[in-house]
Formats: C-alpha cells, structure tokens, sequence
C-alpha cells in the first residue's frame, strides 16, 4: 500500500545522529529481492497484492519468464495519472517484441476478497500490506491468500518492530499501520499459517541491522512461503494449476487497466522481426559478398577472407566454430545478373534467424507471405539488388 | 541538386532541418521547428520554476503593433478577389464566459523533485481537492474555491491560493493541453514526444523495415478572443535498425567503415532506447569505452553497462561487449549551455535509429510507399481530423466537469481568390497555368540573357557520358532562350575536393590574366557522381571564398532518364544565367522606387554552429539583380545585430544603380515567431529606421506560419487567396501563394508591424503575392515573397555548406540559387 513509507524520508528530518540509511533505499530493496526472487524461480503469472502505484510491476514486465502479472489495491485512480503509461508496451515493445506473451491486469480490490481470476498463479507477493489490515481482516487474508488463491509461491514482508527503536520517533513507520510485529510474533503467524494450509516457510528480510545491533535483525522482515509438493498418492491434492473448474467464478474485483504486449508468439510481430532480420542478415551477406568479387576482379593476393568462411564470418556476427560449418556446408549464395540472392537453407543457419523460426518450410512460408517481392519464384532464396543504389530504369 | 531543389520549392518545404533530425515522417515538414526551440529557451525565464522543465509557460506575448497604424485603424481587410469559403484544422472550445477556475501553487517541505512524487503525495489529498484537478507538476487548477489550507507531518504540502482565471486567460491554455493530454491518454493512444499515435492501426513496410503510426498532433491555443483546438493528422516513423546495425554495417569498400564515416551517420541522429522509451540525441562516439565500462549510479556505487542492463533495470542482454559507446549531452537548451552536466552513454545495440536516412530518401520505392500513406489529400484528412474528433466528443464527461466543449466542426473563414498575375518575358506576356510556367518560359527568349562564353565543365571518369549528354542538351535548348553558348573547356577529375580545386586552380590561374573582367562569366559546371556533401561543400566553398566563380553542381543521376533531359537542361541553363546575373522573367509589381529586403536565418543546431542571417536587398527597380549580404551570429540568436549596416550598404548599391534613393523601402522578415516579435520590434526595426533618410518611407513584414499552425482544406486544386484575420491587436493576413498537386497546403502568415507607406489592406496583399512569382529558381509561386526565400538560400548555402563570408564580387549575382 504505502511504499514511499516514513523510513525512506525519515534521514532528511532527524537529527544527523545515529540516522540509519539504507542504500539503495529500503523500498527498492524490497522490489529488488521480489526480482531476485523471479529471477530464481521463473514464474509464469505473478499477482501483486497491495500494490500500490505498480512500480514493482513495472520493473517485473521486464522479466522475459513473466506472462501474467496482476496488481490489486484498494486505491487505483492515482496509479492512472502516472504509471499507466509505464505498463502498456511503447514503441520499443513493439520493435523489439518479447519472445512470450504478455498480459498485464489491475484491479480495484482488497487482499481479503477472493476473485477466481487471481487463481492458479506461481507467485503472489504481499509487500508491506500485512500491517494495514485490521485486526478483522488479518484473520481472513490467511484464509484468501493461501486457502483460495493457493499460489505456488507467496511472499510476505512487513516492518520489523524489533529494528524501530534505532529509529529517533517512537510511532509506526506510517500513520496507516495498525500493527508493526517484532520477529517473533511475525514468525509465529507465519508458521501457523503455512502450516494450517501445508506451505513451508523460511524467513529472510532487507536492510541489515548495523553492525552495534546485530540482534534486532532486518529493517523489513519477509516470509518466503512454498506450497508444498503434493504428495503422489493422493490425488486429491493434486489440482492442475490454471483454473479449478470446481470452483464457481467469482469477480469481486473491479478491472482498472488492461494492456497485452506485442511478442513473438502472435504471428504478426513474429512475421516482422523474421522479415527485418532476415533482410539484414541478406543486406550484411551480400556486401560481404561484393567486397570478396571486388577483390578477386583486383586479384589481390589471396587471404583467408576469400574463402567460405571468410563470406560467413562478419564483425558484429558471434558464431561458434560449429555453426560456421554448419553455414559453410549449406547452399552458397550467388547472383545473377543485377540480382543477388541467399538460399533460405543457408539464411536458416544464421541464429538469429534460428532464434524466430526452427525449420526452413516455416522460414519459407512466413516469407512468402511478409516479403513475396524479396523471393525468388521458386520460394527457396531471398533476393535483393546486388547494387542497391544502381537502379535507373527503376525510376519512372 | 537543382534536380532536388526544384522538388524542394514546389513542395513548398525548405531543408533548414538536417533531415536526421526529424524523427517524423511528415508531408508537411515543419521547418520551424529550431525557432520554436528557440523560443522555448528565451521564455523559459518567465517560467514559475523552470528548473524542472515542468510546467514552464508558453506564453505568447500579444505585442499591439496595430495601435501605431493608423491607415488600417478601421479595417484590415481587402476587398479585391473572389470570395470563397475555407475550412481550417481549428475548432472552436466554448465554456461559459463566466466560470471561474482557481489556480493554486503547490510547495513541498522538503523539497520534491520527482513529478510522480509530488503527484503522488498531492493524489493522497483527494478528499480535499476533489476528484476534478488539473496537476501540471507546479501548480493545481481547480473548479472550485478550496476552503481550507493543512499540512502534513513529514513532507509538508503547502496549498497556496494563487489566483482566479478565466477560461479564456493564457494561463488556462496551459491547463485545458494537459486536460487534452489525459484525454488523448484515455483514448489509447501512445504518447510520442508531443504527439499522439494509435499503435492499433499501424502499418508494416516489412520491405523496407519500417513501421508507421498514425497519430495526431494537438494544441489548444487562444484564437481571435476565444480558444481553438488546432489538429493535424500525423505520422510516426519507427526503423527496425538499431545503431549497432549502422556501425556494423560492412562497406563496400573496405571491410568495416572508419570511425569518421560512422560518427558523419551517426552524430546528429535522435535514437530511441527501447527499455525507458526515450530518445536522445547523439553527440559523439566514444571510441574507447565499450560497455564492458563502468559508469557511477545515483548512488555513488560504480557498475557496468552491461550488468546494469542485465540484472538492474531489465533483463537485456548485450551481445557484442567491444562495441562503442554512444555519447549524448542531453537536450540541448540555450537556457543551459553554460551549465556543465554530465553526458549519457548509450549502448548502440540498444539504441533504435529514428527518421529517414538521406539513403532512404534516395531510395524512391521507400520514398513511394511512404508517400502513400503519409500524403494525405484535402479530403482524407479532413476526414481523418472529423474522425479523430468524434473521438473526443467521448470524452465529454472529462470536458463537461471544467465546462468545456468542443465544437466538432472545423472553423471557417472566407477567403478571396486574388487575380492571376502577368509573368513578363521580354516583349512576351505569360499567363501561368495552375501557378506553372515552366513550359512557356522555356519557348522564347530570357528576359536578360548573358552569354556562355568561357566555361568549364569538371566531371569524374565514369560521369563522362552525363557530362556530354547535358552538353548536348544545353546546346539544343539554350537557342530559344536566347543564350549564346561558346563550347566549354571540358576537364576529367577525381571524385576528391582536393582534385577538383586544383584543376580548378590550374586552369582559372592560367586565364587570369586575360580574362579577368570575364571572370564572372566564367562558368564551371561540376557533374558530380553521387550528391556527397562534402564534395558539394568543398566545391562551393572554393568557388565562393577562395576562387569567387559562379558555379553550378548536377547530380549525375538525375540526368539518367533521357524523357527528362531535356526538362532539367532547360532548369540548368535557366539557373546558371541567374547565377551569372541575367533575368529569366519579372512581374508587374505596381510600386516604383522601392526597394525590397528579405532576412532570414539559419540555424545549426546539430554542430551547434554559428548562425548566419542573410541579408537580400534588390538592385533594381524590375527586381530582377538581388544583392546579398551575411551576417555571423551566436549559435541559435535569431534577432539580427548588424542590420544597420546591412543596410546602409545595400541603400549605396541602389544608389549607384539608380542614381537616387529608393522613396520607400519593404522589408520581409522570415521565421520570427509570435514570442520573438516585442524583441524583435526593439531590436531589429530601430537598426533599420535609423538608417533610413529623412524622406524614406518604410513597411515591415513579419512572415512566419508557427503561430496558428493552420491548414486549409481547398476543394479546388488551384488556388491563391489571401484572408484577413480578425484580431484586433495586429494587421496581419494569410496568403496561399503556391497550388499543390497532393497534400494540403499550410498558409503563410503575414503580420505587418510598422508601416509609413500607408499600404491599403488590398495594396500590401497584391504586392506580397506578386513577390512569391519572383523567385528563379521555379517556374512557378512559392509560398513566400521571393526576398525570403533568397534569403533562405543565402543563409542555408553559407551555413550549411562554406561557413564563411562569400567574395564579395558575388554579392550582386543569385549564386547561391
């Protein structure tokens, strides 16, 4: 909920004594150990609870594992004024695509409401929410979190009360807290709750307490909680995650944004990119090509760029020995006349064209349809001018 | 380049912006845009805190220049013509005269510098300023009177009443765009700079690996004493390429292209990085760091590129770890270049390229297929521009909480369809065909022909042919246009500046002596291979410093398509008589004794070069002979400083040529926006009354089209009109001189701002018309007086190209048409 929290301002307003700073500054710590966390276990669909102007999520759209994120809070109309832009795709989404799909939702919702679309989800993160519950709706978070929603990962953070007394005020980080817990008491909730719902739980945090006082443990105390394998006989457990069509649906949430981003899954940008590179791949082979015949017209003595190898071989292209040879046993590319083509069975060597597309039909098939003016007849090379810029009866 | 030119002055567009700079791919170039950025700069002073660059107010200053003309105290509209009705791209805003808005400033303790900060702490507060607020950053605008003022605990957000505003007041333009802006937002359209763009509609050119977004540009601006919505449609150009892709790029020539090559691409260009959706300039490359290369983060610690890419902000993996690094030094801003900061590196293989290259350009099916979706003729885009409104008339519960409505029709005007003027020719009289008379100026002879006597003719080797193939064409043209041709003195050279200058050298020393009052019809003609500027650059500023030759360059190509020849033989011969100081035609103008001056100025941005005002007068009463003067300035200053002087020498000039003082003197200024013109009326207009005799009358015109930024729909093809605007603080009027083919015409702005001529609204009109039929280097109206556009010529050609003072035995002749 509030993540620009009282500790961040707090050093600018104290007195210089004892004054605890946290750099980079606790909250990004916070979202940087959400990533780490992302990062190591590659989640497909993360929800963030609480989460306030969705800054977390926008650093997490970066993940390439992510395909789902979901962001719920209580108060969403501020988000819009700034952060809307942040998580819809730009310009530089759609002209470097994702490899997977990506779908971004935000909700207008409190964390102890259950809403059937934030079932199935690998991760779902509660930074600082805990503490603005009261004391009615604590009890029935365990309950939603864990008992309905069942994500295969939850991570829990909240401020940790043994670290307040370095701190010069006496009161709650933030007037909106209803509790700040010690270690203890977060411990003891967070056991039970795994327990009661079969999660495991380890306990973690950022900020390290300076080194005079060791004992009070983490500025921001996190629970780490996994939902435990199931068991292989018992079925019952076993629920594929995705939907449970048991459950009946329920929208309790109210959606406030909606954004899906451009990736190589969806034909069209595939079939973009695929083109753009493979007309830059064509573009960079065939100069390479020229510069080799002009040296040959010239007849300058024979080098290790005029072999093969040499027309593979490029500055800016990282091949591996293995793929060189792979290159080098396919069809060479050639001219005729003012025209110079490369056989797809060669473009489908270069990785960078590998990466879109796995096989030379598709290759074929993609191009036939994105660039039909750039094949040959027959479909099985791509051609282009061999002088680009000599094109006089071209012009009207 | 006189291929080029042609097509350049038909289209109505000027080259002042380095193409690299335009990231827009727009029909309607806007070649303004530097004095724009300009003005910027010199308002941002009267900005509240202009630290932040947010909220800075643009301010057009209404200057009153109409209360001293008291000719025009009753009317500033002619008369003559037909009238006819126009359709503009404004709409008119309507609210209730009487509704209030009140305007609050906003104060941080401690001070906030992040806007989303500060909008977020201000958001919290929403029970107290309501769910209807306008935030700029600064400052609040709200509908209602707040009642009481609080704090807060840890950062105190200060509340301060500012003022009342009316709807109309200029302060409250400034609010109603960021209305307008949360809008556009809401409509799903992606915000590109200052302009609009639906990425749902955008269109592929896999060929050509380009991508472009519809989209539109908006501003809300006061209009006579209500508000206007000014639309246009336009266009986003985005590239598949990124900047690694351009310096990796193999040449033909050597293996990999040097560092001086790449840096001449690539220094000037605006790349965008795809990971924070910003674009910047580049300002060089850094050779020696690669992104294997630290740099500080805002918190002190040290990283490299690659691991910050990578594991701090997104995830992206840098490939090639010995690329350079691209250097950026930010926005420039005249406000600030004393200011030392720190410029940004830039990673080339994250960094996507922007606009059009001058490959592309060249490259005509690129060009063709843009074209097509960019040109957009008077009915396309007015039903683009209706659709874009009904849009907006959706968000009508946004507008209806501040009172606002947008009238969904355009705003029209009459207009008055002036009479065709008689282009004379010798003892001929022309009547142009839709503003056209190439054709018939071509089958009789010139006006003032000089003779081609001793000329030389440089090609390279493999040019041979175009050389001798234009040679023969000029030989079978030139008889009708009465120009005596003697054979030329043809010389081989390399493609090298160097090899062009000292053939040049050696063959005009041998001559000197004999020929030196033939120097200056002493010709040389350069057929150039490829359009390489520097070679052009070289060239020109030999032939204009070192060795003052008029001089002619062609580019090869265009002389490769024989059902042209003939058409650009005609325009190369036309043009080297002008260089040399004939006439091809003149207009009736109706005024005698007066002498017409021109001023514009040319800005180098991208270098950050000097600029150079140029300074056009006219010789003689037919306007026919032009005499030029430069004027070297600060980088960027716009208001010229030695204009006196300019003057005085240009008075002597006429002098010696017609024996007696000009009765009046007519001077056009270009490209002066409405936020330079009280500058300009304290800075420039004393230089030049001051230099004025006693019994001289003056009139000076103000010409510019940044203000309204307006466009005509024309149902009919060809039309020149002109239209009164009715404001009451200034004489002003908008002419549509030239008529084009495709695409929509944007009016010039005519702002008269000191006259003792006592001109009738009518009589000043004419005469401005009649002046956009004597530019020489087009058969045909431009859509500025031809003082202008000389000006223009001069400026851009020393700026661009010599960067010094031309010899000053050219200053009489067009050589830099």
């Amino acid at each position: 909920m509030e993540k620009n929290s009282m500790e961040e301002f707090q050093r600018s307003t104290v007195p210089r004594k004892n004054v605890i700073e946290f750099r980079p500054p606790l909250y990004k710590q916070r979202y940087f150990f959400v990533k780490d966390i992302v990062n190591q276990y590659k989640p497909k669909k993360v929800a963030d609870l609480g989460c306030g102007n969705a800054t977390l999520l926008c650093m997490l759209k970066f993940h390439s594992c992510v395909q789902e994120l979901v962001g719920v809070d209580l108060l969403m109309d501020r988000l819009l004024d700034w952060n809307s832009d942040k998580l819809s795709p730009s310009i530089g989404d759609h002209l470097g695509p994702r490899d997977l799909d990506l779908s971004i939702v935000l909700y207008r919702g409190s964390a102890v409401e259950k809403d059937s679309r934030l079932l199935g989800f690998d991760l779902i993160t509660c930074i600082e929410l805990i503490e603005h519950l009261d004391s009615e709706d604590l009890a029935k978070f365990p309950e939603v979190v864990f008992g309905y929603f069942s994500p295969g990962m939850v991570v829990i953070s909240t401020p940790n009360s043994d670290f307040n007394p370095l701190f010069p005020a006496s009161t709650f980080r933030n007037s909106d807290h209803k509790f700040e817990w010690n270690q203890t008491q977060f411990q003891h909730w967070a056991s039970n709750v795994a327990k009661l719902y079969s999660y495991t739980v380890e306990f973690t945090g950022v900020g390290a307490p300076p080194p005079w006082a060791k004992h009070v443990g983490y500025c921001t105390q996190i629970g780490i909680f996994k939902k435990k394998q199931p068991d292989p006989g018992s079925w019952i457990l076993a629920k594929p995650t995705g939907s449970r069509v048991s459950e009946p649906e329920e929208h309790a949430y109210q959606v406030v944004f909606t954004a899906s981003f451009p990736s190589l899954q969806q034909k069209h940008f595939l079939l973009f990119v695929l083109c753009t590179e493979v007309l830059k791949e064509v573009e960079a082979i065939r100069q390479k090509y020229v510069w080799i015949m002009k040296r040959k017209e010239s007849s300058e003595p024979e080098s290790e760029e005029d072999t093969d190898s040499g027309l593979v071989r490029r500055p800016g292209l990282f091949l591996t020995d293995a793929q060189v040879a792979q290159i080098e046993k396919s069809p060479k590319p050639y001219s005729v006349g003012k025209r110079f083509y490369v056989p797809l069975k060669r473009l489908i060597g270069y990785p960078k064209v590998n990466r879109l597309v796995a096989d030379v039909s598709t290759l074929r098939t993609l191009l036939a349809e994105g660039i039909p003016m750039r094949m040959n007849r027959a479909h099985t090379s791509v051609q282009i001018d061999l002088d680009p810029y000599d094109y006089p009866h071209d012009y009207r | 380049s006189l291929y080029r030119e042609r097509e350049r002055a038909r289209a109505g567009e000027e080259q002042r912006e380095n193409p690299k700079q335009t990231p827009c791919c727009q029909h309607r170039l806007k070649p303004r845009v530097l004095k724009e950025l300009q003005l910027g700069a010199g308002l941002q002073a009267l900005s509240l805190k202009g630290k932040r660059g947010l909220g800075a107010i643009f301010q057009d200053q209404v200057v009153n220049t109409r209360q001293y003309l008291e000719h025009v105290k009753d009317s500033t509209t002619g008369t003559q013509g037909r009238v006819v009705k126009l359709f503009t791209n404004h709409f008119r805003v309507t609210s209730r005269p009487e509704l209030l808005t009140y305007k609050y400033n906003i104060d941080y303790m401690p001070e906030i510098e992040d806007g989303k900060v500060r909008t977020d702490l201000l958001c919290q507060h929403k029970h107290v300023i309501g769910e209807c607020h306008i935030f700029d950053g600064n400052s609040l605008l709200l509908p209602h009177k707040l009642q009481n003022r609080w704090g807060k605990k840890i950062v105190k957000v200060t509340i301060e009443f500012c003022s009342e505003l009316k709807p109309t007041s200029l302060d409250c333009l400034r609010y109603y765009n960021i209305l307008f802006r949360k809008i556009l937002k809401m409509m799903d359209l992606k915000q590109v700079g200052r302009n609009y763009y639906n990425e749902n509609e955008a269109t592929e050119f896999l060929n050509h690996k380009l991508v472009i977004w519809p989209g539109y540009s908006t501003s809300i601006l006061e209009y006579e004493t209500s508000i206007t919505l000014c639309a246009d449609v336009n266009h986003k150009l985005l590239r598949m390429q990124t900047a690694y892709d351009l310096i990796m790029h193999v040449d033909n020539k050597s293996q990999r292209k040097d560092a001086k090559e790449i840096s001449k691409e690539l220094v000037g260009s605006i790349v965008f990085t795809k990971y924070n959706n910003r674009t910047y300039r580049v300002d060089a490359i850094n050779w020696e760091e690669t992104p294997r290369s630290t740099f500080k983060k805002s918190g002190g610690e040290e990283i490299t590129f690659v691991d910050y890419y990578k594991e701090q902000q997104h995830g992206l993996v840098v490939t090639d770890l010995t690329q350079p690094l691209l250097v950026s030094k930010g926005k420039w801003k005249k406000s600030q270049q004393d200011t030392p900061h720190e410029p940004i590196m830039l990673v080339p293989e994250l960094c996507y390229l922007t606009g059009l290259t001058d490959e592309m350009r060249k490259d005509y099916r690129v060009m063709r297929d843009l074209a097509m979706h960019t040109r957009l003729d008077p009915e396309k885009r007015q039903h683009e521009l209706r659709r874009f409104m009904n849009i907006v008339q959706n968000a009508q519960r946004e507008l209806q909480l501040w009172d606002l409505k947008f009238d969904p029709n355009f705003v029209s005007f009459s207009g008055r369809i002036m009479k065709e003027v008689r282009i004379l020719q010798g003892s001929r009289a022309v009547r142009p065909f839709q503003s056209d008379w190439s054709k018939e100026t071509r089958s009789g002879p010139l006006l003032n022909v000089k003779s081609l006597d001793h000329w030389l003719v440089l090609y390279p080797r493999r040019n041979y042919g175009a050389a001798l193939s234009l040679l023969q064409s000029l030989r079978k043209v030139t008889p009708t246009m009465g120009i005596a041709m003697r054979d030329a003195k043809m010389l081989e050279v390399n493609d090298t500046v160097q090899s062009y200058t000292t053939i040049l050298e050696n063959h005009v020393s041998s001559k000197t002596q004999m020929v030196i009052s033939f120097l200056l019809s002493f010709k040389v003609l350069c057929v150039l291979s490829s359009d390489r500027k520097d070679l052009y650059d070289g060239i020109k500023k030999y032939l204009c410093v070192n060795c003052p030759i008029p001089s002619q360059c062609v580019v090869a190509r265009t002389l490769d398509k024989p059902q042209t020849l003939m058409t650009i033989a005609t325009k190369i011969a036309q043009q080297m008589n002008c260089k040399m100081g004939g006439a091809l035609w003149k207009v009736e103008i109706g005024l005698r004794n007066a002498m017409f001056v021109g001023i514009d100025c040319f800005h180098d941005i991208v270098n950050r070069r000097k600029s150079i005002a140029g300074f056009v007068s006219s010789v003689n009463q037919e306007l026919t002979q032009w005499f030029s003067q430069c004027v070297f300035q600060e980088a960027g200053q716009e208001l010229v400083s030695g204009l006196k002087a300019c003057l005085e020498a240009a008075l002597k000039l006429w002098y010696k040529h017609n024996l007696f003082l000009p009765q009046s003197i007519i001077v056009y200024r270009d490209g002066v926006g409405d936020g330079q013109l009280q500058a300009l009326i304290e800075h420039e207009v004393p230089q030049i009354r001051s230099s004025l005799k006693s019994n001289g009358f003056l009139s000076i015109h103000v010409t510019s089209d940044t203000r309204f930024a307006m466009l005509f729909f024309l149902s009919e093809n060809k039309l020149t009109c002109c239209i009164p605007v009715l404001c009451d603080s200034r004489y002003d009027f908008f002419i549509v001189s030239q008529s084009v083919k495709d695409g929509t015409v944007t009016p010039t702005h005519y702002n008269v701002i000191h006259d003792t001529v006592h001109f009738t609204p009518d009589g000043i009109q004419c005469l401005t018309y009649r002046l956009c039929h004597m530019y020489y280097n087009l058969s045909g109206v431009i859509r500025v007086p031809a003082p202008c556009h000389y000006a223009h010529k001069l400026a851009y050609l020393v700026g661009q190209s010599i960067h010094q003072e031309p010899h000053y035995s050219l200053a009489s002749r067009l050589f830099y048409l």
